[in-house]
């Protein structure tokens, strides 16, 4: 990658999707290990199971989470990514990355392995792709190297074209939203449907009338990830089929569906680790405040999140996904209720995305200007966004301040792209801002064009 | 002042409250470098980020020693350029991570530091039964502070009045950095000249506000929420006098003309009803008699030849308050520039001002929509145009001052709540002239000079 501004570990992480799939550069061997003999390979008319890039690795991802924590201090990220490269060719990464990790944990991939046991015994027909499922490189998306997402994008489309895949199920909200919001908007002629797994779940339990069996008591609360309510707007149907499990009490924590708070992810776990795991902190209080014994969550980025700082603080609360609860009850008992066909209200909270005419600079900064001299600096959206909260209103990583670093980029201010890089990267694209704009931005996109205008300006700084 | 000033100053003050509390980097100083009034773009060269008293006083020590401008700043919600530099070389001393906040409800009091927002000093009271009466729309973001140095109204003023009516004492930080404590937080205190008065709405040009010491109030048992709608506008005005004129004081006594309403329907997409003009009166009293009162505002709107209706039910209340609330935002929305007014006229004079100024926009031909807080007397016109039309931004211009001297004619002030910063300057000194204020102007300047001798606090602010 040419470019001056981005950080070295942004700069790992996408080489990594790019060569590998994945942002950690474990590769497609490990990423297909959970679903040997679950699926049958390729789709089944037309549908397929999608695991994404992060599910199969997050427990590498934990491990690499935990360790930053532990060199806090001593080596931040970047320098720390600097050493992946070099052991690469060594061709001791593997080996070596795992060895600093610690054991890595398989409750991500048994949340897969759950939520394929459900939807077959939903009697949902599909396939799985293995070694030859096309990451879906939104990585590459949240970073803002957005050309290289277009580009990588395009090959996606026409692999599944290929291989005959008309629907896509997936689990994880970052991909489903990928293929749902940002994959119609950058890649021509995508007609592929995709659902997020709750999505399906939810209808078939309705539509089967089946009522599940827990066979224990539990009190659990949920977590709902920001892609998942405040993106694409599905709430209702996590409510629905927790209600369908006898033996669940349910308490919602104050900030639940659209209003839903941040666990500290989207991205900012990679590029900031100790500012994600100070913002997960408040969350983890208020999910912790509602007196639940266990965690529910549908996110590996809102999991991970949530684990490695409900054992910081030390308290013995378990984070699972929502996905193996369902599979839990599922192994236990079903019995069947009065069917009925469902209507799930799809939230549309967001205001209208960004259109830059293409991503060249000049668009992206005509585009940029534009949406970002509405702004009034009314401040709502600090309110409500994490890292100022997080950081006592320090206004540069607050949603307005980010807003008018964009504008001063795009006018020519003298500041330098590496540095509002920097700023920009601090944001954890949640969208709270974005949902309380008064003027109708939306914020988190126009930080992700954002960060595209700061990489492909080609400067690291400005002359002084 | 010289560059080396700011230099030696900097470093004295990294010295003494430590490096990172002081930030010089270009993307800090940028994202501080507009508030809400969004014209006047002046980077500062330095932002000190306060978290104690003695923050404070080092710094006003020091500037004051180095001779640099100091501009104090709560979260940037000016909307006439307070909150950011009207000249170079200016340290922005940011007060919002100064938050704290103790209520007491057996004295009658909140404390609250001047980085805590207005809405969280409500919040906090709410928990035991009482309230802060003032409420600014920008209530969730702006600072106590702010709020203070700018003596902030809102909706609520109509009863209730501005910041000044809900001080009992305050700590300022004056040049040198001494500080004052004036009053104490008890309802009745004789220490001869009151200076809180002083220092409340000077709009940091004498010194720091630290800490406040405010009255709270008993929630008010029952509220009902009056609607009246008007054929003419001027209607509506001589309702609201009427109101006021025959003794009932409601808690809201606000305006919104056709212009509004259309586009608060239009934009926010809320069902509100549609006429020439809208009085929205909120009473409040004991469940007894609020009716009896309810009753006779009613009878005062349709005697000017309103219609009306009256409610109770949380819903209907909710969504007309937002609209009114929502009214700013729906406009800045509608419209990419918007020049905002803040004027006062006698409540007598209601009505020609708002025959006046429906000249005025047929006369420039603009769209104007005009709301405020009417039931005391105080109007918001929003001057709407385009920012890429040379032609408009003149037009608006020109009805910005027009409606200024208006207020002025009619016997009322330029400003009501939102302060003169930068924007209102020229403003200001004529409204000063016009009322034979000289004398004020050289008293007050004497005043300055005492409390400020080498000129730091906010410079370009006001007169000074």
């Amino acid at each position: 990658m040419s470019t001056t501004a981005v950080p070295q570990i942004v700069r790992f992480a996408a080489e990594n999707t790019r060569d590998v799939g994945d942002v950690l550069g474990i590769g497609p061997d490990q990423r297909v290990k959970w679903a040997r003999g679950l699926l049958p390979r390729g789709p089944v008319n037309g549908t397929i199971f999608y695991a994404g890039e992060m599910y199969p690795v997050m427990g590498n991802a934990e491990g690499a989470f935990r360790l930053m924590r532990r060199l806090e201090g001593f080596m931040n990220i970047n320098t720390l990514a600097k050493a992946g490269p070099i052991m690469k060719k060594l061709g001791i990464y593997t080996t070596g990355a795992k060895a600093l990790w610690g054991g890595i944990n398989e409750e991500y991939e048994r949340a897969l392995q759950d939520a394929v046991f459900v939807l077959k015994k939903l009697g949902v027909e599909m396939g799985y792709l293995f070694e030859d499922e096309p990451p879906s490189g939104v990585a590459l998306h949240t970073y803002g190297l957005l050309r290289e997402f277009k580009e990588h994008a395009k090959g996606v489309h026409e692999k599944l074209k290929e291989m005959g895949v008309r629907r896509i199920i997936a689990l994880d909200p970052i991909v489903a939203t990928a293929f749902k919001l940002y994959y119609p908007e950058f890649v021509e002629g995508w007609e592929i449907e995709s659902y997020h797994f709750v999505e399906v779940v939810a209808k078939k339990i309705a539509e089967q009338g089946l009522k599940l069996k827990l066979g224990r008591k539990v009190k659990i609360t949920y977590h709902d990830p920001c892609y998942l309510a405040r993106t694409i707007g599905v709430v209702d149907e996590i409510r629905f089929i927790i209600s369908r499990i006898e033996g669940v009490e349910y308490i919602e924590p104050p900030r639940h569906g659209v209003n839903t708070g941040c666990s500290g992810d989207g991205g900012l776990e990679l590029t900031q680790p100790p500012l994600a795991r100070k913002i997960s902190y408040e969350r983890i209080e208020e999910l912790r405040e509602t007196g639940a014994d266990l965690v529910y969550t549908s996110c590996p980025a809102c999991m991970m999140m949530l684990r490695t700082g409900f054992d910081s603080l030390n308290y013995k609360i378990g984070v699972y996904d929502l996905a193996s609860l369902i599979a839990e009850a599922m192994r236990n008992e079903i019995d069947r209720v009065d069917p009925m066909k469902p209507e799930f209200k799809r939230y549309n909270v967001l205001p209208k995305s960004p259109k830059p005419k293409s991503l060249s600079l000049e668009d992206l900064a005509e585009m940029l200007r534009r949406d970002t001299d509405k702004c009034k600096k009314c401040g709502f959206c600090n309110v409500e966004c994490p890292t100022a909260n997080a950081l006592d209103m320090l206004e540069s990583r607050s949603a307005r301040g980010r807003m008018t670093l964009i504008n001063s980029l795009v006018r020519g201010d003298p500041v330098r792209p590496k540095e509002v890089l920097d700023r920009l990267y601090s944001c954890v694209l949640c969208g709270q801002c974005s949902q309380i704009c008064p003027v109708g931005l939306h914020v988190q996109e126009l930080i992700i064009y954002g960060r595209a205008y700061a990489i492909y300006s080609g400067r690291a700084g400005v002359p002084s | 002042m010289l560059a080396s000033s700011l230099s030696n100053a900097l470093s004295e003050i990294r010295r003494k409250i430590g490096k990172e509390k002081v930030l010089t980097e270009p993307e800090d100083l940028y994202a501080y470098s507009l508030d809400a009034s969004t014209e006047h773009k002046t980077p500062p060269s330095a932002v000190v980020r306060a978290y104690s008293e003695d923050d404070v006083r080092v710094v006003l020590e020091v500037a004051n020693k180095r001779k640099v401008p100091v501009v104090p700043r709560g979260s940037g919600t000016s909307l006439t350029g307070a909150s950011v530099p009207a000249v170079p070389n200016s340290i922005l001393l940011d007060l919002s991570p100064m938050n704290g906040i103790e209520v007491c409800i057996e004295d009658g009091y909140v404390m609250a530091e001047a980085g805590a927002t207005v809405l969280q000093v409500d919040q906090e009271c709410r928990k035991y039964g009482f309230f802060f009466p003032p409420d600014p729309a920008s209530s969730r973001i702006a600072t106590i502070g702010g709020a203070l140095a700018e003596n902030a109204g809102g909706l609520r003023g109509a009863k209730f009045g501005v910041m000044k009516n809900w001080v009992l004492a305050m700590e300022v930080i004056v040049p040198g950095g001494k500080k004052i404590r004036i009053g104490e937080p008890v309802y009745k205190w004789r220490w001869g000249p009151d200076l809180l008065s002083l220092f409340i709405g000077s709009e940091g040009t004498l010194g720091v506000i630290t800490r406040a010491w405010l009255k709270i109030h008993p929630l008010p048992e029952k509220v009902v929420r009056v609607l009246g709608l008007f054929d003419r506008i001027e209607n509506a005005g001589k309702a609201i006098s009427e109101i006021r004129r025959r003794g009932y004081v409601p808690m809201i006594l606000e305006l919104l003309d056709r212009e509004t309403i259309e586009i608060v329907r239009e934009v926010l997409g809320y069902d509100v009803p549609l006429g020439e003009a809208m009085v929205i009166a909120d009473i409040d009293g004991p469940e007894e008699a609020v009716w009896r009162i309810v009753k006779e505002v009613r009878k005062a709107m349709e005697e000017s030849g309103g219609e009306t209706t009256a409610s109770d039910d949380p819903e209907e209340m909710e969504q007309l308050y937002l609209a009114r609330q929502g009214a700013y935002a729906a406009v800045t929305r509608a419209y990419p520039g918007v020049l905002l007014e803040d004027i006062t006229v006698p409540l007598s004079k209601l009505m020609i001002a708002l025959r006046e100024l429906d000249k005025l926009r047929k006369e420039y031909g603009l769209r104007m929509p005009i709301f405020g807080h009417a039931g005391d007397g105080n109007l918001h016109p929003n001057i709407c145009f385009d920012p890429e039309d040379p032609e408009q931004v003149r037009k608006a211009r020109e009805m910005f001052l027009k409606t200024g001297k208006l207020a002025i004619e009619l016997g009322g002030a330029i400003s009501g709540e939102h302060g003169i910063g930068i924007s209102k300057k020229d403003l200001f000194l004529e409204e000063i002239k016009a009322v034979r204020g000289e004398g004020y102007i050289e008293l007050v300047t004497q005043i300055k000079e005492l409390l400020d001798p080498n000129g730091i606090m906010n410079p370009g602010k006001l007169w000074f």
